[in-house]
């Protein structure tokens, strides 16, 4: 369960300070879906960022699963992300010197999972990428990255997924079949899925569309 | 955490992220280490060398007999001893041929270090030999065949024994180098002493005992004999008697101590800069990491360790790296070395060792200490500034560690300071030059062709990361420039000293009726001699009123003294003055100038009233200057010098020097039986002696030298790819946008080039500060500038660093925009 009150980001700027976020509350349920949507420079990703705890709140309160984010030093809240966050990117955020199968362990093996290997196998071939799991990066397509993204979120059984732009760099077929993978595994997994889409079909197949406007959130 | 240190370093290395790392880390462990090796090894032989020159490990020498239980102790100590005895004697062939000599009795086993060197005819091919001559025989000088008329296998008597003469001997290894008393040599054996009845008691005798053994042995003895010698009993220990090679070996280590530094310098900029880039690009690694779930320990940990691993390993490959290169040194001139080199044993390679360490913590770990702090944030938001807040503190603790480590390695903070002050000239003018000359490309560049608008933008932009670059090609080409300008007037200095024509045979005792004739048969055999210069022997007996103590004892300064003087209305050649004035010339003015170490033995200063006795007449004069003057130079040099007209009085004989060629040397058969009561002495063998220590020093020099400009383009090449990303972004744009080759290239190549002709003209002028205080405060040598650098730093920069920088770019035109796009 993810729960937003008053929540503020500030960032000095030449002429004084620029206010992305302008007090957000919100409230996601555990195993809810929801979408972050709005235009750009609305203050999609930054939400996203604090509600991951990958960036600091200028103000406000952003708690998940009891946990006070604001709390925890920079540190702690690593720890928190590797015990019930997982993440999808845009841009995949593959690390390029690893092959499928070595990214998908990475997480596993930050938690000290003694199963990583057989793990990132098991989620690799949800994924389709059975026969891939010594490629780089580099070898595979931009569908493939994401799915090894989308195997390496799911690996560590996070309770709550965040996904940014996840088709963003897909074309819309590519794009459709990624999108069907990332609901049918957090529909199994039972995961709370937080995305920020631009994709108006992607936000309307999530169960809440959050709509944001300068900062402002205006829920529909 | 099982992402283990070496499988990142693994996978690191797989995607070419650490070569230069490496690499620069191997080079700084195996120039240091290698040189260091080869210095101590060099020192070892040396050290053997000056046992040689005593013929042994440990010496007593004294004019009375020496104790018998000394030999015994030393034997049963497992000592190797040896006796010998050292007296002038009339030696006589037939009744009518006697001349007096110089004679040298050993017993078996002489010498204990070095060896004999004999011929088997007078002025023959000199070969080395085993042994002395057995008793009944003896070895005489090349001349004294001459001047008894006799030949190999005759007679010759000593006292009441008749001997043979079974060679030429040519050197001991303990031969003095003195001009005092020099008669020609006889040698003989220890055992024929007694039936020759020449030493009896008040014989002026020098007795010796000789010792050589294990080094813990011979100072177990050497302690032991100690406390027990009494007055006119002496140890000789391994400095005494060294013959002049050593100041040139001293600069030549002071050389290959400044390459070190300058080594380890080029390579901690080369980590630096190599480990800078690492952690750049590992910023978004990081990221994605701390957005999994890393800590910030868990990340510094990480590579902390590898850090270790890989300084571990570069430390492995770089004393491997060390041990090639003073091996190779050994191996191409082992043959021509004139001692054995010694162990190097396991320092050299603790010093690569801690080099190593010192490097990685103060030059690559303070950027990979970032990445810990690196903002997860990046995963969302890749346009984030990377954290270089503190690059500033990093340099600070870089300088520091390059200053600390040249001292520690050099021990000698002046040539730490000349370095360091070069280095600093560069990275000050090079900011302020840098930044000015950027800023003022922008109205030229205005009015430029494209190309040239393009690259002076690229220049622009990037002002401050150009200012650093320009920085640091500047510090790596002035480090070079130095080297290349230390090591040419270091070789030329030496060619000076001893050129092709090197006197090596002198001549003493010439009268002055002789000296005309002497000259024409010389010159008449075309061969070149020095100057005739007047010597007189006198004593100094009296200074400033105060006599002086008629001691024989050497280790006191202060003490009536023994000296050639000479007369002379100018300065010597290779003579300089230190202190007072030069007389006028045909003054009659009682005047001295003294010879500098001679002056501080004597405790002299210019004003000082000295009294000699020359023969049994007394001389009175004033100390008006103190000479320094070059021993090595081979040409006849003089303690004391008068002026002419106060000489005059006194009888003199005369002397020179003059160069002969091995194969000409029989002309001294002639030469001798022609004058027989001049002295000759043969110095050619020593001479070639230092001229091949030279000639390997100077290759070792070489070999060095090439090592080091490897490490300085090691530096170039790091520096180059450290901006390479950015400039292969933009060009990617460029080249998405339509630009043609030539454009991409020729703007790059213009902005690389004038980067390098910046960094080049700055280097040129740090390394001419860096020099002087090198060789006029540092090295003890005279400072020349060098303007043909002038030009060579700039061209050389220009042509260096644009053709690494183009080379470096050149997959921006060859690869699809959008690969090159999303690999960065």
């Amino acid at each position: 369960m993810i729960k937003v009150e008053n929540l503020q980001k500030r960032v000095p700027m030449a002429g004084g300070e620029l206010e992305i976020l302008k007090g957000i509350t919100l409230e996601i349920k555990s195993g809810q879906s929801a979408a972050i949507v709005g235009a750009s420079g609305s203050g999609k990703s930054t939400l996203l960022g604090l509600l991951a705890g990958l960036d600091e709140a200028s103000g406000g309160r952003v708690e998940i699963n009891g946990r006070d984010l604001g709390a925890l030093d920079e540190d702690g809240r690593a720890l928190f992300r590797a015990e019930h966050i997982g993440f999808v990117f845009q841009s995949f955020q593959l690390l390029p010197a690893l092959t499928a199968l070595e990214n998908v362990m990475l997480p596993l093996e930050l938690r000290g999972d003694g199963n990583a290997e057989e793990l990132a196998r098991h989620y690799l071939g949800r994924v389709g990428l059975a026969e891939r799991v010594a490629h780089y990066p580099r070898q595979m397509s931009g569908g493939e990255q994401q799915r090894v993204a989308i195997a390496r979120a799911f690996a560590t059984r996070p309770s709550i997924l965040f996904a940014d732009e996840p088709t963003g760099n897909l074309d819309s077929g590519t794009g459709g079949h990624i999108v069907d993978l990332l609901f049918e595994l957090n529909r199994e997994e039972r995961s709370t899925l937080v995305l920020v889409t631009h994709d108006e079909q992607l936000a309307a197949r999530c169960e809440r569309r959050l709509q944001l406007d300068a900062g402002a959130l205006v829920e529909s | 955490m099982s992402v283990t240190a070496s499988r990142m370093l693994v996978r690191d290395w797989r995607g070419g992220e650490l070569g230069v790392l490496v690499v620069a880390l191997v080079l700084a462990v195996g120039v240091v280490s290698g040189i260091s090796a080869f210095t101590t090894r060099l020192q070892t032989a040396l050290e053997q060398e000056s046992h040689r020159f005593l013929a042994a490990d440990t010496v007593v020498r004294s004019g009375r007999p020496l104790p018998a239980e000394w030999l015994d102790e030393a034997a049963s100590r497992g000592l190797d001893v040896v006796t010998t005895l050292q007296f002038p004697s009339m030696v006589y062939a037939g009744a009518e041929n006697m001349f007096l000599a110089s004679v040298k009795a050993a017993s078996d086993g002489y010498p204990l270090r070095g060896a004999l060197v004999a011929s088997p005819e007078p002025f023959g091919e000199p070969q080395p030999a085993d042994r002395g001559p057995g008793p009944g025989e003896v070895w005489l000088d090349s001349r004294l065949f001459a001047l008894l008329d006799v030949e190999i296998g005759d007679t010759i008597t000593i006292g009441d024994a008749d001997f043979r003469a079974v060679a030429a001997a040519r050197t001991e290894p303990d031969q003095a180098a003195s001009f005092t008393g020099f008669g020609p040599r006889v040698l003989m054996h220890y055992s024929d002493i007694p039936a020759t009845n020449v030493v009896q008691p008040g014989s002026r005798v020098e007795y010796r005992q000789l010792y050589s053994g294990a080094e813990d042995q011979v100072d177990a003895f050497t302690e032991w004999l100690e406390p027990q010698l009494v007055t006119g009993q002496r140890l000789l220990t391994v400095e005494e008697g060294q013959p002049g090679i050593g100041s040139a070996l001293e600069r030549a280590e002071s050389f290959l101590l400044l390459a070190g530094s300058l080594a380890v310098v080029l390579a901690g900029v080369a980590v630096a800069l190599a480990a800078r880039r690492f952690s750049e690009r590992h910023h978004d690694y990081v990221a994605i990491m701390k957005s999994l779930g890393s800590t910030s320990r868990a990340i510094n940990s990480l590579y902390g360790r590898s850090l270790l691993l890989l300084g571990a390993i570069a430390t492995a490959f770089g004393c491997l790296l060390g041990w090639s290169l003073q091996a190779v040194f050994f191996a191409l001139f082992s043959d021509q070395l004139p001692v054995q080199p010694g162990p190097s044993g396991v320092r050299p390679y603790a010093i690569g060792a801690a080099t190593s360490l010192v490097c990685l913590m103060s030059f690559a770990w303070p950027p990979l200490r970032r990445l810990g702090q690196a903002s997860p944030l990046r995963v969302l938001r890749r346009d984030l500034p990377l954290e270089q807040a503190r690059s500033l503190v990093d340099y600070a603790i870089g300088l520091a560690a390059v200053a600390l480590l040249m001292w520690w390695y050099s021990g000698d903070w002046l040539l730490t300071l000349a370095v360091l002050s070069g280095l600093g000239l560069t990275v000050l003018l090079g900011m302020v030059l840098a930044l000015s000359l950027l800023r003022g490309g922008r109205l030229v560049g205005m009015r430029a062709g494209s190309i040239w608008r393009l690259a002076l933008a690229g220049l622009q932009r990037r002002g401050n990361a150009n200012a650093l670059q320009v920085v640091i090609f500047g510090m790596a080409i002035m480090l070079l420039l130095v080297l290349v300008l230390v090591r040419t007037s270091l070789i030329d200095e030496w060619q000076m000293q001893l050129p092709p024509d090197t006197p090596n045979h002198f001549m003493l005792n010439i009268s002055p009726a002789e000296v005309t004739a002497i000259e024409q048969t010389l010159r008449g055999e075309s061969i070149p001699s020095q100057a005739f210069y007047p010597m007189i022997r006198g004593r100094v007996m009296v200074i400033n009123g105060e006599e002086l103590p008629a001691v024989d004892d050497p280790e006191v300064g202060r003490r009536q003294r023994e000296s050639n003087f000479t007369w002379s209305d100018e300065l010597p050649p290779d003579n300089r003055l230190v202190a007072g004035s030069w007389w006028e010339k045909g003054t009659d003015e009682a005047l001295v100038s003294v010879e500098e170490e001679f002056a501080e033995r004597l405790e002299l200063e210019v004003g000082d009233t000295l009294e000699f006795l020359v023969g049994s007449e007394p001389l009175t004069a004033k100390v008006a200057s103190i000479r320094a003057l070059d021993w090595q130079s081979m040409r006849p040099n003089f303690f004391l010098i008068f002026p002419p007209k106060v000489l005059a009085p006194y009888p003199a004989t005369f002397m020179t020097s003059f160069h002969l060629e091995q194969g000409d040397k029989v002309f001294l058969n002639r030469f001798i039986r022609e004058y027989p009561t001049v002295t000759v002495i043969e110095m050619d063998v020593v001479v070639e002696q230092i001229r091949a220590i030279i000639e390997q020093v100077s290759g070792a020099i070489e070999l060095v030298l090439a090592v080091i400009i490897a490490a300085g383009g090691l530096v170039l090449i790091a520096g180059v790819q450290a901006s390479v990303d950015a400039r292969m972004h933009e060009s990617a744009i460029l080249r998405a946008l339509g630009a043609r080759r030539e454009l991409i290239l020729g703007g790059l190549l213009i902005e690389f080039a004038a980067l390098g002709l910046f960094a080049g003209v700055l280097a040129t002028a740090a390394a001419e500060l860096s020099v002087f205080i090198l060789q006029a405060v540092a090295m003890d040598m005279a400072y020349k500038p060098s303007p043909w650098i002038w030009p060579v730093g700039g061209i050389a920069g220009m042509l260096l660093i644009g053709g690494l920088g183009v080379y470096n770019c050149r997959g921006v035109v060859s690869t699809p925009p959008v690969t090159v796009l999303r690999e960065l």
